[in-house]
């Protein structure tokens, strides 16, 4: 399958959960699917959209939160599945697209490509439910069951490794920009308090 | 002056930052430790009114607290000087791009009453590394400055970025330790 067809597949399922995506492929793929301003698409910290999809989880605990991580943003920070382990947020979902390249920055290939098995990792780090999805019919199988299970989840997703450029386009706002649209859409849908009254 | 409890006697440091971090409203304390606040760590750990991660590296903590932000959670990460010097990718590229407010709380070491050969840089570049950032910062050194958290944290929320409050370790060690 391929990575526009994974998120596709994911996305059909999201249902109410807010989105945090991995910066590059993970972000632009989601935002054009779905268009979601509900979802905080990340332009740095390259490993950490795991950390700040725990931080999330673990104030809203009410809310499903799904993670659209990418293999190379995994690999920044593996350290994430043992913190996200000893908290166990049930509503956390972990997704990882593994298109086994570095697709973003010119296709050149993941470190140890093709050898590792991240849903191993994820279950050696403490997260039992983790799954390696290598095709788009078992995927739109196991779909509904993964949005239905308790987190921590980790789902890995095998796809194609495209090297050409995608050309898919980020999210047409940025910065502060995106803060604000993402914290007005989380106040506005749970009833919280993300900015003081005077703004900031 | 150090701190009274309303119930009489002396609060310990760490007791007065517990409070005052209460008072400023943080729910979520994210930390790896560094020697000289693993007490506090500790003890933080130990409240139940707040909810406290373990993380394996400094940036997750940074990052955490950047995702509970949103959440609606006021938060502090807790580190030393080596680990802040860790994170500076992070803070820039995610809080300073987006303008995400941290509140981080970090030992001030490398100061010249600390002769660790291996804190030797962070005493001397931490500073300049905020200052090229533009990052706010202030320096805890007694324990009547411990009541300025509470300001702290609103500055750290008005400027919208990075806001580091040191511990020095005259504070956090006393003058004979």
């Amino acid at each position: 399958m391929k990575a526009r067809e994974a998120i596709e597949a994911v996305a059909k399922h999201r249902g109410e959960a807010v989105a945090v995506c991995a910066l590059g492929m993970a972000a632009n793929e989601w935002w054009a699917v779905t268009k979601g301003e509900d979802a905080f698409y990340m332009h740095g910290a390259m490993g950490f959209a795991a950390s700040f999809a725990l931080g999330l989880a673990l104030s809203l605990l009410d809310a499903p939160i799904w993670l659209i991580n990418s293999d190379g943003s995994l690999c920044m920070n593996l350290g994430c599945l043992l913190t996200e382990a000893s908290q166990a947020p049930k509503n956390l979902k972990h997704f990882v697209i593994d298109n086994q390249v570095y697709q973003t920055v010119g296709g050149l290939p993941m470190v140890n490509q093709g050898r590792t098995d991240y849903a191993a990792i994820a279950r050696g780090a403490g997260i039992p439910r983790a799954r390696t999805i290598a095709s788009l019919g078992e995927l739109e199988k196991a779909m509904p069951a993964i949005a239905a299970e308790d987190g921590p989840s980790f789902t890995h997703l095998q796809v194609e490794a495209e090297t050409g450029f995608l050309g898919t386009p980020p999210m047409t706002y940025e910065g502060p920009e995106m803060k604000y649209r993402f914290g007005r859409a989380l106040e506005k849908r749970f009833g919280i308090t993300v900015f003081g009254p005077q703004g900031y | 002056m150090p701190a009274i409890r309303e119930s009489g006697g002396i609060m310990s440091v760490n007791e007065s930052i517990h409070e005052q971090l209460k008072k400023a409203g943080v729910t979520l304390a994210a930390s790896l430790p560094d020697d000289w606040v693993a007490s506090l760590i500790k003890r933080i750990a130990a409240d139940n009114t707040m909810r406290h991660v373990s993380v394996a590296r400094e940036a997750e903590a940074i990052t955490i607290c950047s995702g509970a932000f949103f959440g609606g959670v006021r938060s502090v990460a807790l580190m030393g000087a080596t680990g802040l010097l860790t994170c500076t990718g992070e803070l820039a590229t995610l809080n300073l791009r987006h303008q995400i407010p941290v509140f981080l709380i970090v030992s001030q070491r490398g100061s010249i009453d600390d002769h660790r050969i291996y804190q030797e840089v962070q005493g001397r570049r931490t500073i300049p590394l905020l200052q090229a950032y533009d990052f706010p910062y202030h320096i805890v050194n007694k324990p009547d400055e411990i009541s300025s958290i509470p300001d702290a944290y609103e500055t750290s929320r008005l400027q919208k970025r990075p806001f580091v409050l040191f511990l020095t370790r005259k504070l956090v060690k006393g003058d004979g330790a």
